[in-house]
C-alpha cells in the first residue's frame, strides 16, 4: 500500500498543479507540490531513497510536459539527495523542519533548473521574472507545507506511508 | 351568637338580587385584589404565551432551516447560471468569430482542460486530439489573438505551447507601418512578450498593434499578437527591442480555436473586430 500511495502522490500533485492550482496562482505562479512530496520523502527516508524518488517523480513531470525530459528528474533528484543528507541531523517530527526543508529544496531545485537551463538555452537570462517566480513559488510551497507535512509525517510513522518492516 | 347570626341573616337578605351599587368596604376589597388578580391573569397569559412561543420557535427554527437550505440551493443555482451565462457569452463570441473567419480558416473549437504544472514552461492542454484532425504545428487562436501552436497530440487531447513560452518565436510586423518586421519571443512569464530584431530606424510607437508577419510556416499572416508597450535600443545601437503586452489573457483562457486549414493568405485576422 505504501508504494501505491508513494506512486500516486506525484500523479495527484501534477493533476492538482495543472488544474486546481493553475486556476489559483500567486502572481501567475503555481506551487510545486511534487517537490514538496519529494522533500518530505527524502527528509524521512534518507539521501539514497530520496534521490531515487526525486528522480522518478521529476521524470514523471518531464514526461507530462513532454519537453527537456530529464531536466526536472535531475534537479529534483539532486535536491532530494541533498535534503536527504539532513535526515539524521534534524528533528523530523518538528513541522518547522519540514517548512525549512521545503524552502531549501525549492531554492536548490530552482538553482539546479537554472544551471540546466543554461545548458539548453544559450542566452538564458534569469531576469526579475524568474527571481519573482522562484520567490512566489517558495511562498506558495510553504503555505501548503504545514498541513501536508503533518499528514505526511504521521502517515510515515503510523499510517499508509509506514514501511512494512517497522510495523 | 344569636345577635351575630341575626346580623348575617340581615346582610344576606339585604344583598339578594341584582345590586347596582356596592359598599365602600367591597370597593376597597376589590381594588386591593384587582392588581393581584391582574398579575395572576397576566402570568397565566404569559405562561400560555411561553408555550405558544416555544411552539412558534420550533416552527420558526424549522422554517429557518428550510429557508437556509433553499437559500443555499438558490445560491448554487445562481452560481451555475452565472457560470453558464458567462460560458454562453464566451461561446457566442467564439462562434461569431468562427463564422466571420470561415472563408479564411477551418477552425476547430476546443476547451482548455489543463495548464502547465510548473513555472518553467507555458503550455495548455486542450480537449481535442488527433481524432479531431489536430496535428502538431497547427496555430491556435482565440477571438482576441494568437495563443500558440500545437506541439503534440494524443488521441483525445493536445498540448499547445503558448507564445509566452521561452522556446517560442513568431515572425511579427507592426500593423500600421507594415515595414517594421521583427521576431516576437516568449519570456517564460505569464503575460509578457518581447519583440526583437527591429531595425533602429523603424518608427515604432506605443500601443501599436503587432500582428503575425506570415513569414513563419506555422502562423497565418495578420493574426493579432499584442500591443507595443515600450521600445529600447539594444546595446549595439543597430536594433530595437520592444516590450509587448499580449492581446490574449493567457491566464483566463477557457476556449480556443485550432486553425486546421487555411484557404488563402489573408490581410489581417483575429482581434480585428475590436
Amino acid at each position: 500500500m505504501r508504494y501505491v500511495v508513494l506512486a500516486l502522490l506525484p500523479f495527484i500533485a501534477i493533476f492538482l498543479q495543472s488544474t486546481f492550482f493553475a486556476a489559483y496562482t500567486i502572481k501567475g505562479v503555481v506551487p510545486d507540490l511534487v517537490l514538496v512530496f519529494i522533500v518530505f520523502y527524502a527528509l524521512l527516508n534518507g539521501a539514497e531513497k530520496g534521490g531515487l524518488y526525486g528522480l522518478l517523480c521529476g521524470l514523471l513531470e518531464d514526461l507530462y510536459a513532454g519537453r527537456f525530459i530529464g531536466m526536472n528528474a535531475l534537479s529534483k533528484g539532486a535536491a532530494a539527495y541533498i535534503i536527504g543528507r539532513m535526515q539524521h541531523r534534524v528533528f523530523t517530527e518538528n513541522v518547522a523542519v519540514g517548512v525549512v526543508s521545503v524552502v531549501v529544496g525549492s531554492l536548490l531545485n530552482a538553482l539546479l533548473l537554472m544551471l540546466l537551463a543554461w545548458l539548453y538555452f544559450a542566452a538564458f537570462e534569469p531576469g526579475p521574472g524568474f527571481i519573482y517566480s522562484v520567490f512566489y513559488q517558495i511562498i506558495y510551497n510553504v503555505l501548503l507545507t504545514t498541513p501536508i507535512y503533518i499528514w505526511y509525517y504521521q502517515s510515515s510513522k503510523r499510517g499508509l506511508l509506514k514501511e512494512s518492516g517497522e510495523r | 351568637m344569636l345577635v351575630l347570626a341575626a346580623v348575617f341573616l340581615f346582610l344576606m337578605y339585604s344583598s339578594t338580587g341584582t345590586r347596582t351599587e356596592i359598599t365602600a368596604a367591597e370597593k376597597v376589597l376589590r381594588e386591593s385584589f384587582a392588581p393581584l388578580q391582574n398579575g395572576l391573569s397576566g402570568m397565566k397569559r404569559g405562561l400560555a404565551g411561553v408555550s405558544i412561543n416555544l411552539q412558534n420557535k420550533k416552527d420558526l427554527a424549522r422554517q429557518l432551516a428550510q429557508i437556509e437550505k433553499q437559500n443555499q440551493e438558490l445560491r448554487r443555482e445562481n452560481q451555475q447560471l452565472q457560470e453558464s451565462a458567462a460560458e454562453v457569452i464566451r461561446l457566442r463570441r467564439l462562434l461569431d468569430y468562427k463564422q466571420s473567419q470561415q472563408e479564411q480558416y477551418d477552425l476547430t473549437a476546443a476547451r482548455v482542460i489543463a495548464r502547465q504544472p510548473n513555472n518553467w514552461f507555458r503550455f495548455i492542454t486542450i480537449d481535442r486530439g488527433s481524432s479531431d484532425g489536430i496535428k502538431p504545428g497547427m496555430a491556435v487562436i482565440s477571438p482576441d489573438g494568437l495563443v500558440g501552436r500545437v506541439s503534440n497530440c494524443s488521441h483525445n487531447a493536445s498540448q499547445v505551447t503558448l507564445i509566452t513560452d521561452r522556446e517560442m518565436a513568431v515572425g511579427a510586423i507592426v500593423q500600421n507601418s507594415r515595414e517594421t518586421q521583427g521576431i516576437i519571443e516568449g519570456m517564460g512569464e505569464a503575460n509578457s512578450l518581447r519583440m526583437i530584431n527591429i531595425p533602429y530606424y523603424a518608427k515604432v510607437g506605443k500601443y501599436e498593434r503587432v500582428v503575425c508577419s506570415g513569414l513563419s510556416q506555422f502562423y497565418p499572416k495578420g493574426i493579432l499578437i499584442g500591443y507595443i508597450q515600450s521600445v529600447e535600443k539594444e546595446a549595439n545601437g543597430l536594433l530595437l527591442t520592444a516590450d509587448i503586452a499580449p492581446a490574449v489573457a493567457f491566464d483566463k483562457l477557457e476556449e480556443v480555436m485550432v486553425i486546421t486549414g487555411v484557404y488563402a493568405p489573408v490581410a489581417d485576422a483575429p482581434g480585428q473586430e475590436e
